[in-house]
């Protein structure tokens, strides 16, 4: 949303914004206090979450070795920070130009498919537990992005 | 047992150094482009190199090649050092606790973020001696009229004092396709220097990239 704001604020120059240009701009306006109050949210339960992912993962995998599941989880909260901000500012591009073509690098070369299916499906429990449906329904398709991207 | 808590303390959590909008700034004011650590930043242009090659081609003729290359190893030298100084300042680890693969991320987000072309690293020969480095739109490979050799003097340059000083092993970065000459990427040929002797002669008498590699790792 953001960068499409940036362009009708581009047009300045040229001329005024027609009824539906304003109408983007309002919805996402209005959407802002939902996405404002799920940022904080998630912001201030990041460590919870995340906890209670890497405590549920030796029961999935029992040999999982320390260093790996500290790198899984890393990762994951680097995703769950930007799938936030990308949520928060309407705008799926900021998690793939930002985070997603890095670590789909760096992650490619390692083995590390087993672990993540285990991470994100634990993840997304605690956020379906967590978070109302019409919560879900604004960040839950990043994050489903965000395991595409990196595991498939 | 794993401590998130412990994970987050620092609050920053290290992905890409070398992320385009984190890592280039400005302060336009005074005409002046940073980069995320504070170094001067600037965007050189096309035109400049150009003429600079004209210049060193109408004064020193064949020998602007070697010129070139050795302002290559220069640049590679201080390029490695700066590199390899805001990676484990950015990472909080040296260079030695560093893993490979974020190692040569960084390098090809490095190339990308400059306007340097893409990167690629091909490890697949490593066990043989050799790596294969590709670099897609360089700005440094020209045409030169009835030229038939690779024209990436400095990018080769470049490569090879950065792995010299990256392995501690005398290098050396031999050119084998050009985009100068039609090729769709430029390939470097990294391994040790009397090992990639032949390869001038033989692409002077017309060998492909293919057919000089399988002949040095016969």
């Amino acid at each position: 949303m953001i960068p499409k704001i940036q362009e009708l604020i581009n047009q300045a120059q040229d001329r005024y914004l027609a009824t539906d240009e304003l109408g983007l701009m309002e919805s996402y306006v209005s959407s802002l206090p939902d996405r404002l109050k799920l940022y904080k949210f998630i912001r201030d339960r990041e460590i919870d979450l995340l906890q209670a992912v890497a405590d549920q993962v030796p029961a999935e995998i029992p040999n999982i070795a320390e260093a790996d599941l500290e790198m899984g989880i890393k990762n994951l909260i680097l995703v769950l920070r930007y799938c936030s901000m990308a949520m928060l500012l309407n705008d799926e591009n900021f998690l793939k130009e930002r985070l997603l073509n890095w670590l789909e690098g760096i992650m490619s070369m390692r083995d590390t498919r087993r672990l993540n299916e285990t991470l994100y499906k634990l993840l997304n429990q605690g956020l379906r537990q967590s978070l109302n449906p019409n919560q879900l329904a604004l960040i839950q398709p990043l994050i489903t992005s965000a395991q595409v991207t990196l595991i498939y | 047992m794993i401590s998130v808590a412990e994970l987050v303390k620092e609050h920053r959590i290290p992905a890409n150094f070398f992320d385009y909008y984190a890592y280039v700034k400005g302060d336009l004011e005074i005409g002046l482009l940073e980069n995320r650590r504070g170094d001067r930043l600037l965007a050189v242009p096309f035109t400049l190199i150009t003429s600079l090659y004209a210049g060193l081609t109408k004064e020193t003729g064949q020998a602007s090649r070697l010129v070139l290359f050795n302002c290559g190893k220069w640049w590679g030298k201080n390029f490695y050092i700066r590199f390899t100084e805001s990676l484990e300042e950015y990472y909080s680890q040296t260079l030695a606790e560093m893993d490979m693969i974020t190692f040569v991320q960084s390098l090809k987000a490095c190339w990308l973020t400059h306007g340097w072309g893409k990167f690629e690293f091909d490890p697949q020969y490593q066990a043989q001696g050799f790596i294969l480095i590709k670099t897609y739109n360089s700005p440094y490979v020209r045409e030169i009229p009835d030229n038939k050799l690779p024209t990436g003097y400095l990018e080769a340059g470049v490569l090879t004092s950065f792995f010299t000083k990256l392995t501690g092993r005398e290098l050396l970065a031999t050119q084998t396709t050009c985009e100068s000459l039609g090729a769709d990427y430029n390939t470097y040929i990294v391994g040790l220097p009397e090992r990639l002797e032949s390869v001038e002669s033989l692409l002077f008498e017309g060998l492909t990239h293919d057919t000089i590699l399988q002949k040095l790792l016969k």
